[in-house]
């Protein structure tokens, strides 16, 4: 009996240790595998971009633009995010609405700049999509939607406009998994509370979408892609209990003014 | 690892002996797709030998023994590649690892199948690392 117990943890072992020692090298880089997605990544929101940024108007203020730039600034340098990955894009529209799209290009509505009381409540939004973003959520919903090869097709450049059409309002107007979702909240409340931005106001920002659905239809944007809000604002708060400390607001109260009087210009 | 028998086989115990290898090697091919048809179709063939010659279900036993430890791999690697097709899973080394740790001990299992046909056919005994014992175990005389 003792030999079959050594036995089959002698090939037990043999199993675990050999994948350890293959999961150790680097398969992705061997194969090619990251990069090819990473270029068919850039090469997606190109095109998604190009096209959408035809059929809305962007927001090119400077006082606007800079305002929103010093938010993302401050997140991406205390948590290590590479900022040049990260491509803000105001779009002039009533609805309150952001959404990442494909190759880091994150897209604020200036409705929801305008239904933002405070910077924070903005920079926890903005801190949730840039977490889709490095999260890699935003490949991973579209291979899940729409799938890998017609992705790929997009990018030989014939893919067709309504193709990406599709993909542009797959990104704008449905949700993440609830997986997906709360792993961006977490996720945004760590950058905030590394980046010395209180976390609280995207829990309010979340309370006040969902009492102010039954009233605005232009509050159906983000509440559309992000349901359960009550749900999620409980978490958030929950979750950033204890570890706010020393925060100062994401802008000042002079830069936020401009950033309202010029966001819908 | 060839050990002696408890007696000499006869010809045509140890060609039912050997099929019982044969069955499980077809049954590794077709359920490589679905790792649990390989197991059904072992057991089929166990139990249809339960009660033949001690050295055919003895073989028969230790062909459908090494079978479970694959169920349990191949199963695994089967649902993993299924998450990353149409889940939220997304390919890594870890994944590649562990696709390649699986294929390299299906292979072995697969050589020491058809080994292990060959040898039982010309009625020599052939006992398994690990599975031999424990099918010396289960498998009374």
């Amino acid at each position: 009996m003792k030999k079959i117990i050594f036995q089959f943890v002698v090939l037990v072992v043999l199993f675990f240790g050999l994948w350890f020692l293959l999961s150790n090298i680097n398969w992705m880089s061997a194969f090619k595998i990251e990069k090819l997605t990473d270029d068919t990544e850039i090469k997606i929101g190109k095109a998604v971009w190009d096209l959408y940024k035809k059929t809305e108007k962007e927001n090119k203020d400077e006082k606007a633009v800079n305002a929103i730039d010093s938010i993302v600034d401050r997140i991406c340098s205390k948590n290590n995010i590479n900022r040049e990955t990260i491509k803000i894009h105001i779009i002039i529209k009533d609805d309150i609405n952001a959404f990442a799209m494909p190759g880091g290009h994150l897209v604020v509505y200036s409705g929801l700049i305008t239904a933002c009381d405070n910077p924070d409540e903005l920079a926890g939004v903005l801190s949730h999509e840039i977490s889709h973003i490095e999260l890699d959520h935003v490949m991973k919903k579209l291979i899940k939607e729409v799938g890998l090869s017609v992705l790929i097709s997009m990018t030989s450049g014939n893919g067709g406009g309504e193709t990406i059409k599709q993909v542009s309002k797959i990104l704008s107007s449905s949700a993440f998994d609830r997986k997906l979702e709360k792993e961006a909240d977490i996720s945004a409340v760590e950058y905030m509370i590394n980046a010395k931005i209180n976390p609280e106001p995207l829990a309010e920002f979340l309370y006040k979408l969902a009492e102010n659905k039954a009233d605005e239809s232009t509050y159906e944007g983000w509440l559309n892609t992000h349901p359960d809000s009550k749900k999620r604002a409980e978490y958030i708060l929950e979750y950033s209990k204890n570890k706010i400390k020393n925060t100062k607001p994401a802008l000042s109260e002079s830069s936020w003014k401009l950033l309202k009087e010029n966001a819908l210009d | 690892m060839e050990n002696k028998f408890d007696y000499q086989p006869s010809e045509h115990e140890a060609e039912k002996a050997s099929n019982s290898y044969l069955m499980s090697l077809i049954a590794l091919i077709a359920g490589m797709p679905l790792p649990i048809i390989n197991l059904i179709a072992s057991v089929i063939f166990f139990i249809g030998n339960r009660k033949g010659t001690y050295f055919v279900r003895w073989h028969c036993t230790q062909a459908l023994l090494s079978q479970f430890s694959l169920l349990f791999m191949n199963s695994f690697g089967f649902w993993w590649t299924i998450s990353i097709m149409f889940g939220p899973e997304t390919i890594s080394s870890k994944y590649i690892g562990y696709i390649i740790t699986i294929l390299i001990f299906n292979i072995s299992e697969f050589i020491a199948t058809i080994y292990s046909a060959v040898q039982t056919r010309k009625g020599i005994h052939v006992k398994w690392f690990f599975y031999g014992n424990l099918t010396n175990l289960i498998c009374k005389a």
